[in-house]
């Protein structure tokens, strides 16, 4: 089937490029300041049994040889220890302890993003040049030039100050509708680790209390990450939908007594949503980064956190593992992009 | 009676008064002629011809004149102002600005219009100095990345072939991070310096500009005239030069605009995150010291950012604005 042998071919085109953005970490992590081997040493260590983990590490070979043995840590897990954000703890843990907090912002967002940007989007070229749609436009283009970590302040500043005060002076109440900061309220327990990612594993395990708080302690952050790329998705849903409905085979639909309902939706929409992939496709990318920002305004202790965290100390194993993982995770959601985009247009898996 | 000298032509008005003052009096005369369509000088109408190939210019201009795009315009105009003549807008200097004061996070006042932050510091005076930073470290970086990409894309599109697919590969490569992620590196390897952040932002937009460009170039091979300057014996630096460059300034000009929001917000993020040069006056970096003081000083915080969002407005406004004049399904316009 051409659609399995388009997959394979995207498939074998992602490998080199993984590799090279391999071969890039590695470069950049040489260059960088910061002992890889005081990981596994007490700070007092003699010389002696330094040379020693340098050997174990592999550091006095070759570069060549470095670079494959390299390759080979990264990709079957053996991802080092940490030397300064937790010392001494395996790389792979810390990473597989925050990694699904942030995958979980991530996902969500993209995933509120996309479907009221896509509607959004449609919406506003069904009325081009109204008022509706002015509106809706202006609000987009406010809300791509937002940055991501001020707009969160601003939500923390209204939402969790203003917003209860303002009902204290009204109706008395003392009540916080939504969490300033953190993932989870400080005295719970986590949930038992049967994926890793806590909002499964609460679902899972039947504590649906701890179930609830994630998702309240989501709420915040998700908006304001989403909020950015919802902006661009429904701008670029506008112009692709406006330039689909302007072909001759929409005027045919429409012609031969389609509803107007079914001609947006069966035959302009697949068509315009082509762009709109790729534009969801990198948002990812800068969804990534926006991870990064929402996660130091919110103090979420994911991923990104861990990165900043990792580069600012120069904990070696830390940073290769994260950057590492940040590419892998790009270069997978662009090979579903286009996976996609073979789904939609028949043309492109030829 | 004296004889007048009657200036003749635009060059000897220019030995004349200046090259200003030649501009200004061009305008003048021809203002009626940009702004109105339709309208011929009488010293045209016997030249058609030469009218014919100006109307699309004047298209362009008058379909410039949209009100959302006027505002970027004038968004950009106040900005770049506050870069250049920033020692003389503002009340205080950088020196006070980036110094120690007793006057830490009071209120809005009279001397201090929109209040004070850390080491009472006046914001609106760092609102103004912070068009500095965002706008010498975005210009520079894109105009490295548009002529490197340039380069690689017309090479790439132009030639095809094996240079094509590695040279295409290693873009790739480079497009496989996110951006603020691989900045981050490169600067915590080569220390904050601005100069540094103008080199990393300049080598990552290389990759997305070659690719537009490669877009572009091959496109531009396909059309008609093209292929009957190659088949007329144009040489390789010709077709590149005179053909195929002039169909790939559209959407890199579009792009610029677009990126330099993305760069300038970027670079807030940046600072904000307490990587940004700390020796320049950068509106996220006070946005993160105003943080903590989010809810007894707010103005410190929230200032900086509207500014951010006014700049990168400014930017985006001018992108659609010309993205819209440009677009060749609306030429009946």
């Amino acid at each position: 089937m051409s659609l399995l042998k388009y997959i394979f071919r995207r498939i074998l085109i992602m490998i080199p490029v993984l590799f090279g953005a391999i071969t890039v970490v590695f470069i950049l992590s040489r260059m960088m300041p910061g002992d890889p081997t005081s990981a596994y040493l007490p700070v007092n260590a003699t010389i002696e049994h330094r040379e020693a983990i340098r050997r174990y590490l592999g550091l006095d070979q070759p570069l060549i040889i470095q670079y494959f043995r390299y390759i080979g840590d990264l990709l079957t897990g053996n991802w080092g220890l940490s030397s300064n954000i937790s010392k001494g703890q395996p790389v792979w843990d810390l990473i597989w302890q925050r990694f699904p907090r942030t995958l979980e912002l991530t996902l969500f967002s993209v995933l509120v993003a996309s479907l009221i940007g896509i509607r959004a989007g449609v919406f506003t070229a069904k009325h081009r040049n109204k008022a509706k749609d002015t509106a809706v436009r202006g609000f987009a283009l406010v809300g791509v030039s937002i940055p991501v970590f001020w707009l969160g302040m601003l939500m923390q500043y209204s939402l969790t100050y203003m917003l209860p005060n303002w009902i204290e002076a009204v109706w008395g109440v003392d009540v916080k509708i939504f969490p300033a900061v953190g993932y989870k309220t400080a005295g719970y327990a986590d949930p038992p680790m049967i994926t890793g990612f806590r909002l499964i594993d609460s679902l899972v395990s039947g504590k649906l209390y701890l179930f609830v708080d994630y998702l309240h302690h989501l709420i915040l952050p998700v908006l304001a990450l989403s909020f950015i790329t919802l902006a661009s998705i429904t701008r670029q849903t506008r112009s692709s939908m406006l330039e689909v409905l302007q072909q001759d085979y929409i005027r045919t639909a429409r012609a031969k007594g389609c509803k107007e309902k079914d001609v947006v939706s069966s035959h302009a929409l697949k068509n315009a949503l082509i762009p709109t992939i790729t534009i969801i496709g990198l948002s990812f990318g800068s969804l990534l980064g926006g991870a990064v920002l929402t996660e130091t305004t919110f103090n979420l202790k994911g991923m990104g956190n861990l990165m900043i965290n990792a580069i600012r100390r120069y904990d070696y194993f830390v940073i290769n593992a994260t950057v590492f993982l940040t590419a892998l995770i790009f270069v997978v959601v662009n090979l579903l992009m286009d996976v996609l985009y073979g789904l939609l247009d028949p043309r492109i898996r030829f | 009676m004296i004889e007048e000298h009657v200036i003749e032509t635009y060059e000897e008005e220019r030995e004349q008064k200046g090259f200003i003052r030649t501009l200004f009096s061009w305008l003048g005369k021809n203002i009626k002629f940009l702004f109105v369509p339709g309208y011929i000088p009488e010293d045209l109408v016997a030249r058609r011809q030469k009218f014919e190939m100006l109307r699309s210019k004047r298209k362009f201009i008058r379909r410039l004149r949209s009100t959302l795009t006027i505002i970027g315009i004038g968004i950009l105009f106040v900005l770049v102002t506050f870069a250049i003549f920033a020692p003389w807008i503002s009340e205080y200097s950088f020196t006070e600005l980036t110094g120690l004061s007793w006057n830490n996070w009071r209120p809005p006042s009279e001397a201090h219009p929109l209040g004070t932050t850390e080491y009472g510091r006046d914001v609106l005076g760092r609102l103004v100095w912070g068009a500095r930073s965002s706008l010498t470290i975005a210009l520079p970086a894109l105009l490295f990345a548009v002529f490197f990409g340039v380069i690689v894309g017309v090479v790439s599109g132009y030639f095809g072939g094996w240079v094509d697919g590695i040279l295409m590969r290693i873009m790739d490569v480079f497009l496989a991070f996110p951006g603020i992620i691989l900045i981050l590196v490169m600067i915590s390897i080569f220390g904050p310096r601005m100069e540094y952040f103008m080199l990393a932002y300049g080598i990552l937009g290389i990759a997305g500009y070659s690719r537009l460009i490669r877009g572009s170039v091959l496109q531009a091979k396909e059309l008609p005239y093209v292929e009957a300057a190659r088949v007329s014996g144009a040489g390789h630096f010709r077709m590149i030069f005179k053909h195929i460059l002039p169909n790939t300034f559209q959407p890199v000009l579009i792009s610029f605009t677009f990126d330099i929001g993305g760069i300038i917000l970027s670079l807030a993020g940046l600072s904000f995150l307490g990587y940004g040069d700390s020796s320049l006056i950068e509106w996220g970096n006070d946005i993160a010291k105003g943080r903590y003081h989010l809810y007894d000083a707010p103005w410190a915080a929230l200032w900086p950012g509207v500014m951010i969002i006014i700049t990168v407005l400014g930017f985006m406004l001018v992108g659609d604005g010309l993205r819209d004049a440009l677009d060749p399904r609306l030429k009946n316009l």
